[in-house]
This record gives C-alpha cells, sequence and structure tokens, in this order.
C-alpha cells in the first residue's frame, strides 16, 4: 500500500495558487466536479442556517420586534429557496457526480464537459438569486430579496402586488440553476444506463445507483414543468401576459397545481438520495448484505411513479371536489406502502447483524427513526380532514422538517463521514463526529418537536410574530433554544471538517471494510478512476474477491 | 492480493451488461427530447385550459386566427417544416454511405425548408402583431398563443442554427462518414421538433380554434 | 466507451477528456444573459457574446472529434486484502446458508385470533371502569362514538351513560378494527423482538399508545379528554396487549419461504423441485 505524501496528485509537481484555481474552473473531472457541488451546497447550508436563526430568534418570544415584517417574509422565502435548490440539489448532485461512476466501474459521467455546465449553471445561478439582495429594486430603491415563500403562489408574484425585480430574481435565479439540474440528470441517466463495468447488469448495480436512476428520472420529467410554469410567470411580469393574472382571466389554482405538479416530486427527488445513501451505510455497518434488494428496486421505482400523482395534497384546502380529495387522498397513503417497505427492509438488515455505531452508521439510525416520525406525520396530513385542521400550520413546517433535515440532512452527514476518507484519503475524527450527532439530535427534535404542538394550537406558519396569550409562548422557546443547541452541532462539523483535512488519520484505500467497487482504488482515487475497467460477478464485487471461500455470485 | 477482474474459478463469464444499440450518444438525446416534452406539455396544458375561458372575449381565436393568418397559409408552412424531416433523413443516409456531396445537398434543402417555416411564422406574427394590433397582453388567448408558438420556433431556430454549423463545417470538408452517429442525433432533435409542431397545430390552430 | 478501451492494454497511460474552460464561460454567459433581463440590456449583451465565445471553444474541443488528454498512470494501487474464513454465517437446518431473520413468523391467523382476544379483553376492562366509574356499560362505547361524532363530546356523564345506538354501532366498527389491525401487526412484530416480548406486548406498547392518546386528545378533542380516567385506559391496554400476546405465543410458528424457489412460492404443482434447489 502507497502512502500518500499529499493527497491529490502525486505525480505532477505541486501547482501554484492560480494554476490550481484553473484547474479547478476548467475540471471535466467528475470527482472534483462533485467536491465542488457538496462545498457550494455545504456553503449555502451555513446561509440557509443563519437566516433560518434570524427567523426563530424573532420568533422566541411574543411580540418581539427583531426583525421588520417584510424582513421576515425575505427570510422564509430566502430560507426555503435555498435549502430546496441550493443545499439539497447540488448535494445529491455532487454525491452521485462523485460516486455513481466509481460504483459501476466508469471512469466519467457520459458527458464530462456537460456536467462541468450543469455545475457552473447551478453555482451562477445560485449567485444570481442572491444578487437580489443587493440587485432587486425596492420600493425606496433598496435591493431587497425574493419575499413571496418558497412556492410564489400567484397572484402574489403577479407585478400588482410584487413591485419591483425581487420576484424575478427569483424566477431567474431558479431558472438557470434548475437548467443545470436538468442537464446534470440527464447526464446521470445516460451514464447508469449505458456505461456500467462488464458484470454489472441491472439487477447487481448499488442500490445507490438505482436511487439515483430514479432520482434522475424525477428530475426529468419535474423539473421542465417548473421551469415552463416560471417562464409564464416571467411574461406575466415582464411582457404583461395574463397566465396567473387573476384580473385578466388567469388562473391562481392552475398555478398551485403547476408548482405542486414539480414539487412533491421534487421532495421525493431531495428524499432518494437519503435513501440511496442509508442503504450503502446500514448494510456495510451491520455487516449483513442488504435485506429485499429486489424489493428495494421495486419500491424505488414504484415511489417514483406515485409520486408524480400525489400533488393534489398540498392543494387540499383549497376547496376542490371532494372527489378530487379523496383520490389523491389514496394516492397519497398508497406512497407509504413501498417508502414502508424500505423502512422495513433497513431494519430488517439491522436485525442480527454485528452493528458497529460509527459515526455514518449513527447519522444512519438517526435518519430512521427521525424520518419514521416525518413520514408518520405526513400520513396524518395525508387525511384531509385532519389537514384542514393543520395546513399551513406549524405541524406541517415540523413534518417537512422532520422528512427533509431529520431525513436528507442527516443523511448527507452519514453519507459524509462514510466516503470523507475516500475522497480525501483521511478519516475525520470519530469523537467530534460523536459529539456533532448528539448535539444536532437533541437540537433538532427540541426545534421541531414542539412545532407539531403549536401547530395543532393554531400557529400559522410564516407569521413574523404573535401575541402572548395564545399559549404559543413555551413552543416557540423550545423551538429557538432547540437552534442553539443546533448550532453548536454544526460548529463541531466545521471544525471537525478542518481539523481533518489537515490532521485527519490516514484512510487506506477501504477504511470499513466495504464491498462496492469505490473502495477498490486508491483514497483519493486517481484521475482516472480505475487502472483496469473492473469486472464483477455479484452485487459486492470487493466481498467475492475478500472471501472466495464464501463469495456471493453463488447466491444471486 | 487479487484483482479486480480475475474471473473467480466457477463463476459464470459475465454477459456484456450493456445493451448494444443504446449508447450515451442515443440515450442522452432521448431524455432530451423526454425533458422537453415534458415542458411542452406543460405549456399545452396551461393552453388547453385556457381555451375558452377568456373573460375579455374578444378577440376570440377564431377572429384572430381566421383574419390575418388564412389558414392555408399555415398548413403551407407546415407542409414546409414536416417534409423537412423527410430531407433530413435523406441527408443521414447518405452520409452513412459516404456520400458528402449528396448529404450535402439533402442538408441544405432541409434547411431551406425549415428557414422557410420561419418566415412563414415571422409573417403570420408580423400580421398579428402590426396590423390586427393582437399581442401577448391582448388577453388570455394571447398569452398562450405567444408563448407556444413562440417557444416552438425557439426551438426551430436553435435547431436550424446547429443545422446551419454542421452544413458549414461540412463546405470546409470537416464532415466525414464517421460522423454520421453525431448527425443522426441532431437530426432526431430536429424530428422532435417537427413532431411537437403536429401536436400544436392541432391544439392551436384544430382545437383551439 | 467501446470494448477496446475498457481491457487498457495501453500502459503508458489512460486517456480521460481534456480539462476545458469552455463550460464555464458558456454557463456565465447564459446567466448575464437571464441577468440582464432585471438589470440592464447591456448585461445582457456581454452574456451573449461569452455565450457564444464559451460555445465556439466548446466546438473546438468536440468538434470534429473529442480532445482528449492522457495521463499517466500513478502507480497507487491497492490491494484487497484476501481473508477467507472468519464469516459468521446464519445458518439452520433448513436454510443450508445465508438465512433471512426472522426464520419463522407467526402466521397472520394467529394475528387476527390475538386481535380478537384482545379486543374482548380490553372491551371487558372498559366494561368494568363503566360500571364501577358511572355505573354505566354503554359509556365507554359513547366515548369511543364520540371520537368521530363531535356532538357527543358536549353530552354530560348521564347522557353519556345511556344507550345511543348510533354510537354503540360507530363504537363497535372502530374498536373491532383497531383491534384487528393492532393484533395483526403484534403477529408481525413479535417473532423480531429478540428479548422480553411479554414486556414489549403488555408493557411498553400500552404506555406508549396511552401517551400518545393522552397528550394528542388534551389538544385535539380537550372536552372528551375530560370524560377519560387515563389509569382505566392503560388497565384496558394492558388487558389488550396480555390476551393478544398470549394468543399469538401460543400460536405454531411456521417457517419463512425463503428457500422456496419462486414455482413454489406461486404454489405450482410440480414435484421434484425442492430437492433441485430451485433458484434460490
Ligand atoms: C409518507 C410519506 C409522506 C406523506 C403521506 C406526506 C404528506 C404531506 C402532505 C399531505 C402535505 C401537505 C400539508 C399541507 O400543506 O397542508 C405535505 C407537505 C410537505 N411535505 Fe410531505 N409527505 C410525505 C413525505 C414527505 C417527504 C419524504 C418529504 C421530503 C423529503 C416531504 C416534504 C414535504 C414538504 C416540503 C411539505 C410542505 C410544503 C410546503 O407547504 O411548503 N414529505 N406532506
Ligand atoms: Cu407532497
Amino acid at each position: 500500500m502507497t502512502t500518500l505524501d499529499h493527497p491529490g496528485n502525486p505525480t505532477r509537481i505541486k501547482p501554484t495558487f492560480l494554476g490550481r484555481m484553473h484547474e479547478w474552473i476548467a475540471t471535466a473531472d467528475h470527482k472534483k466536479l462533485g467536491v465542488m457541488y457538496v462545498t457550494t451546497g455545504l456553503i449555502f447550508f451555513l446561509i440557509g442556517g443563519l437566516e433560518a436563526t434570524m427567523m426563530r430568534w424573532q420568533l422566541a418570544v411574543p411580540g418581539s420586534t427583531l426583525l421588520s415584517p417584510s424582513d421576515f417574509n425575505r427570510l422564509f422565502t430566502m430560507h426555503g429557496t435555498t435549502m430546496v435548490f441550493l443545499v439539497g440539489m447540488p448535494i445529491l448532485l455532487g454525491v452521485a457526480n462523485y460516486f455513481v461512476p466509481l460504483q459501476i466501474g466508469a471512469r466519467d459521467l457520459a458527458f464530462p464537459r456537460l456536467n462541468a455546465f450543469g455545475f457552473w449553471l447551478f453555482f451562477f445561478g445560485g449567485l444570481l438569486l442572491y444578487f437580489s439582495y443587493f440587485g432587486a429594486q425596492g420600493l425606496y430603491g433598496m435591493g431587497s430579496a425574493p419575499d413571496v415563500g418558497w412556492f410564489a403562489y400567484a397572484p402574489l408574484t403577479e407585478r400588482t402586488y410584487s413591485r419591483g425585480h425581487s420576484t424575478d430574481y427569483w424566477i431567474l435565479g431558479l431558472l438557470v440553476s434548475s437548467f443545470g439540474s436538468i442537464a446534470t440528470g440527464i447526464n446521470l441517466i445516460t451514464t447508469i444506463l449505458t456505461m456500467r463495468c462488464r458484470g454489472m447488469t441491472l439487477m447487481k448495480m448499488p442500490l445507490l445507483v438505482w436511487l439515483m436512476l430514479i432520482d434522475a428520472v424525477l428530475i426529468m420529467i419535474a423539473m421542465p414543468p417548473l421551469a415552463a410554469a416560471q417562464v409564464m410567470l416571467l411574461f406575466d411580469r415582464l411582457l404583461g401576459a395574463h397566465f396567473f393574472d387573476v384580473q385578466g382571466g388567469g388562473s391562481a389554482i392552475l398555478w398551485q397545481n403547476l408548482f405542486w405538479f414539480f414539487g412533491h416530486p421534487e421532495v421525493y427527488i431531495l428524499i432518494l438520495p437519503a435513501f440511496a445513501y442509508v442503504s450503502e451505510i446500514i448494510p456495510v455497518f451491520c455487516r449483513k448484505v442488504i435485506f429485499g434488494y429486489p424489493l428495494m428496486v421495486a419500491a424505488t421505482v414504484s415511489i417514483g411513479f406515485i409520486s408524480l400523482g400525489v400533488w393534489v395534497h398540498h392543494l387540499f384546502a383549497l376547496g376542490l371536489s371532494p372527489m378530487v380529495n379523496t383520490i389523491f387522498m389514496g394516492s397519497t397513503m398508497l406512497i407509504a406502502i413501498p417508502t414502508g417497505i424500505k423502512m422495513f427492509n433497513w431494519v430488517g438488515t439491522m436485525v442480527g447483524g454485528k452493528i458497529r455505531f460509527d459515526t455514518p452508521m449513527l447519522f444512519s439510525t438517526g435518519f430512521l427513526a427521525l424520518f419514521l416520525i416525518g413520514g408518520l406525520t405526513g400520513i396524518m396530513l395525508s387525511v384531509v380532514p385532519f389537514d384542514w385542521q393543520v395546513s399551513d400550520s406549524y405541524f406541517v413546517v415540523g413534518h417537512f422538517h422532520y422528512v427533509l433535515f431529520g431525513g436528507l440532512v442527516f443523511s448527507i452527514f452519514a453519507a459524509i463521514y462514510y466516503w470523507f476518507p475516500k475522497v480525501t484519503g483521511r478519516m475525520m475524527n470519530e469523537a467530534l463526529g460523536k459529539w456533532q450527532f448528539w448535539l444536532l439530535f437533541l437540537g433538532f427534535n427540541l426545534t421541531f418537536g414542539p412545532m407539531h404542538v403549536s401547530g395543532m394550537l393554531g400557529m400559522p406558519r410564516r407569521i413574523y410574530t404573535y401575541h402572548a396569550d395564545r399559549g404559543w409562548d413555551l413552543w416557540n422557546l423550545l423551538s429557538s433554544i432547540g437552534v442553539l443547541v443546533q448550532i453548536a452541532g454544526v460548529a463541531f462539523f466545521v471544525w471537525n471538517v478542518i481539523h481533518s483535512l489537515r490532521k485527519g488519520r490516514e484512510a487506506g484505500a477501504d477504511p470499513w471494510d466495504a464491498w462496492t467497487l469505490e473502495w477498490s482504488t486508491a483514497s483519493p482515487p486517481p484521475d482516472y478512476n480505475f487502472e483496469e475497467i473492473p469486472e464483477v460477478y455479484s452485487r459486492r464485487p470487493l466481498w467475492d474477491i475478500k472471501h472466495p471461500d464464501d463469495p456471493d455470485w453463488k447466491y444471486e | 492480493m487479487s484483482t479486480l477482474n480475475a474471473q473467480p474459478v466457477g463463476a459464470p463469464t459475465p454477459p456484456d451488461a450493456l445493451p448494444q444499440t443504446l449508447n450515451s450518444g442515443k440515450c442522452g438525446m432521448l431524455c432530451l427530447i423526454a425533458s422537453e416534452i415534458t415542458f411542452f406539455g406543460t405549456l399545452l396544458a396551461v393552453y388547453l385550459f385556457y381555451i375558452g375561458k377568456d373573460p375579455v372575449g374578444t378577440p376570440t381565436p377564431a377572429e384572430m386566427l381566421d383574419v390575418s393568418v388564412a389558414p392555408l397559409k399555415v398548413v403551407f408552412n407546415s407542409i414546409f417544416l414536416l417534409t423537412s424531416s423527410i430531407w433530413i433523413t435523406l441527408a443521414v443516409r447518405q452520409l452513412a454511405r459516404g456520400n458528402i456531396k449528396a448529404f450535402a445537398v439533402w442538408w441544405l434543402l432541409t434547411i431551406l425548408f425549415g428557414l422557410e417555416f420561419l418566415v412563414g411564422t415571422g409573417f403570420e406574427w408580423y400580421g398579428l402583431i402590426a396590423e390586427q394590433g393582437f399581442t401577448i397582453r391582448t388577453n388570455l388567448f394571447g398569452s398562450g398563443f405567444y408563448t407556444v408558438v413562440g417557444f416552438h420556433a425557439a426551438h426551430v431556430t436553435i435547431g436550424l442554427f446547429l443545422l446551419s454549423l454542421v452544413f458549414v463545417l461540412t463546405c470546409l470538408g470537416k464532415m466525414h462518414q464517421r460522423h454520421t452517429e453525431k448527425v443522426e442525433l441532431l437530426s432526431w432533435y430536429w424530428h422532435f421538433v417537427d413532431g411537437i409542431w403536429i401536436v400544436v397545430f392541432t391544439i392551436v390552430y384544430i382545437i383551439g380554434h | 466507451m467501446t470494448s477496446e478501451d475498457r481491457t487498457n492494454p495501453n500502459r503508458e497511460g489512460i486517456e480521460l477528456p481534456a480539462p476545458t474552460s469552455a463550460p464555464f464561460v458558456c454557463a456565465f454567459g447564459v446567466t448575464l444573459i437571464f441577468a440582464g433581463i432585471v438589470t440592464n440590456w447591456a448585461v445582457s449583451i456581454v452574456g451573449f457574446v461569452l455565450g457564444i465565445v464559451g460555445a465556439i471553444r466548446w466546438w473546438h474541443e468536440v468538434l470534429p472529434d473529442n480532445r482528449k488528454e492522457c495521463l499517466p498512470i500513478d502507480g497507487r494501487r491497492p490491494t484487497i486484502e484476501v481473508s477467507p474464513g472468519g464469516v459468521a454465517h446464519l445458518m439452520t437446518a433448513e436454510s443450508p446458508h445465508r438465512a433471512r431473520i426472522p426464520l419463522e413468523i407467526h402466521p397472520y391467523g394467529a394475528g387476527v385470533k390475538g386481535g380478537i382476544a384482545g379486543g374482548i379483553a380490553m372491551a371487558i376492562v372498559a366494561g368494568v371502569w363503566g360500571w364501577v366509574d358511572q355505573s354505566s356499560i354503554w359509556y365507554p362505547v359513547n366515548i369511543l362514538g364520540a371520537t368521530v361524532l363531535p356532538d357527543f363530546a358536549h353530552e354530560n356523564a348521564t347522557q353519556l351513560a345511556q344507550w345511543h345506538t348510533a354510537a354503540f354501532v360507530l363504537g363497535l366498527v372502530i374498536h373491532a378494527c383497531m383491534s384487528l389491525m393492532i393484533g395483526l401487526l403484534y403477529g408481525v412484530i413479535l417473532p423480531m423482538i429478540p428479548r422480553f416480548r411479554l414486556g414489549f406486548a403488555a408493557v411498553a406498547v400500552p404506555l406508549i399508545w396511552t401517551g400518545l392518546a393522552w397528550a394528542s386528545l388534551d389538544i385535539i378533542n380537550p372536552l372528551l379528554n375530560q370524560q377519560i380516567n387515563w389509569w382505566w385506559f392503560i388497565g384496558s391496554q394492558v388487558a389488550f396487549g396480555l390476551a393478544c400476546w398470549f394468543v399469538v405465543s401460543r400460536s405454531e410458528r411456521i417457517g419463512t419461504m425463503q428457500n422456496w424457489s419462486m414455482l413454489e412460492r406461486t404454489g405450482m404443482e410440480s414435484p421434484g423441485i425442492r430437492e433441485m434447489g430451485g433458484d434460490g
């Protein structure tokens, strides 16, 4: 085993700073782009977190005047938009970028230059969105960010109600970055379908690859309709068209349908990668094969299908006909079946396993617990009468943070702890990792658990303050205190990354004794990934090599 | 020590996992077309949704599309666009045979036919906007009409641009038989643009009429 | 990727797409075109020019053929340690290899029976409470009905003690459905619990369930909440758990179908399949 003097490219002369900059800007390498995606996503995560902190600070006590109402509107709009489009999307695309080619034994994505193009579109789109803080002409000539909520309901977004350019920035920034996502989605589909190494039939692909395939298909199907809707809105605002202009006969309900036709698949676009990471991590740390691989694949495909047909559950409070509501209530509940199958398969993998609770596994277990709660509140929300009671309240905020933060973000941390050694050649620190996990777990539940209560007590979402006599004080205070604990947790993470990059223990090629192809190459992998393109005989090629007396291919 | 591509004793020789018929280029182009279809699908769904819902009423699709366009003209233009699909197929076939000159001729014909369609649309719009004063802000029908037809025209423009690029390269003598694959993919895109026009035409000029 | 470069006989280096700044320039141009819409048309012009510049560079990369660079092999080639043996197998006589747990389950019928038994036991305890506390065994039935008939919650204790047909039918249906569902769940989950099955069935689940009901009912329907005696509530849940556990755990366990072939699972008649080993 060769030692690494300086991770990167040992055979080259150490480049200058400008040289290195140029290397990153001009790269078409899927690994560099993957790192850039994830890093950008994490930076936006800190920004979005800052916005959330300011909102919770304002809401900690009743009648607070720290923020003006319009600042508050901008904060929740930018927070939601950032977390979905500038944190979730780039991180999931980045991890897929890095590990899909490695896991299928390829040297790059199918279209490397398109891949770079996709990343830069995302990057500049994000910058354009944030430039609105300086550029969008507000009423008094000051810049201002979008303030119409992340789903930008019409007719609030029409020229009459949203003056200046803030909403235009929301449209344009997202348009640009979603073009990038669509391009990368297409790239991933093509890579997975046409570039697998010899022997890797579809049913021998690692689950991460399967999940990212379905994810990319959802991106390809669901994001263009959002672009179309945004273009129509843009025409309304700039050219005076009437699509969503209610005075001119346009329909506000149509916007809601169009947005959520994208929006619900989008939340599954965000959660499928979380499923992907834990499906890779749990078997390795339980020393067992994943329970029910074919069923996992089937559940993934059916989630993909069903998620395209449930969007009206975001519109229950709209007063559509009972027939429509009932149909979508049914389809929404249906999606819990494949999701439940997955939960059982993960637990089934753990049962009887020799579990090692290293940080990646801790975060994966946290994911299971929190995502379960979020899934259950989701099923509660799919019941129309109950939804009428709590729609647009903090209960819904609690629900989607349990699935998105408890689900997606926890699994992202699991993935970072798991693959950091592969990407950098160094291990992350376990002790700091455990601190981070427990602080985050505690803080998370302290923040978002009470929201279910304040929501049931009638507290609407997106209000900038409230009266003291509503009985919401305690719950809001708890939520805000939880944020402080979470900040401590995230601080441990940042510390851990910086510390481990410089002083982390050397990882070697395969620190977790894992089984998929990415662990067969050096850490960090050479530019060409594999000196020789591998051949596989089962779903766990490295297992076969490590245990020639008991290979998997005999039983698959 | 063991390598990753040594076949274990007794293991079945792995089949080549990849279907021979689907290579990266084709797969990518099909995906691009799929995502374009959902884009146009959304615009067209909105157009269909708004048919007959215009509170302003006048001008109605029937009035506008009859007076200035004279349906015959649109049909005429459409025939040009649709036949260009035939010419591009013939062109690709010639290139596959290595017949560069014949390729160039059919390719040029495709471009000219596409151009005719674009110019035709231009005249139609000029008539509507300048002579009838019917614009995107007039009413819901105007919004939908210009958006749908406009996005289609934009796709034709992009297509023509790419086609011309290939033509220029051909004239410079840089096109060879081995490029058949790339050129064929471009022709798929062109077929898609034509196919979408059939749907747009049906919805805007027949159903919505 | 063609099959030639897959085996890569070329030892000197490996060809990869050459780095290029074209995508960066192009993407920046596209963004500026859009940014111009909300700032100044001049920005769009600059963006357009940049976009074209980027596109031309891009074409030079891919037309007429993709540009590649040849990277030297850096020799860091990790070895994969072979470690035969040392694998703990889950094996039984039935499943020659790689069994999946649980190996045996209770039949679904046991869950159904357990649910029925539990439902009866629970009803008895609830009835006793109604009799002792309010001297009416209809009281608990009416309260259950009140969860879906909102008007009921406003009634006072004497009204709730009387017979109401609607409440009785509704309460019975709700009770039967819930009992069956939870019985089925018990039947499925109990074999998965490694230890303390009785504690799980008769203590943990009743307490958790009561806690949930107690916490949410206070918010959802505070009036109804006042009518309920939570100690008796726990008692009836424990009665359910005990009875259900008793019935389920006395049922005969059956093996899972994990070693069966597809044909056997679908129930096809084909003698000899089992011996041939199936397709596992
Ligand atoms: C068991 C599966 C799920 C069900 C049945 C479900 C159901 C629902 C329902 C009915 C609503 C609408 C509530 C309302 O606005 O009144 C909702 C909102 C939401 N859900 Fe879920 N959900 C599920 C899983 C997920 C997952 C996996 C995610 C994302 C990872 C997610 C993210 C969201 C978000 C972001 C919203 C709020 C959107 C907004 O109004 O801003 N849900 N869910
Ligand atoms: Cu949804």
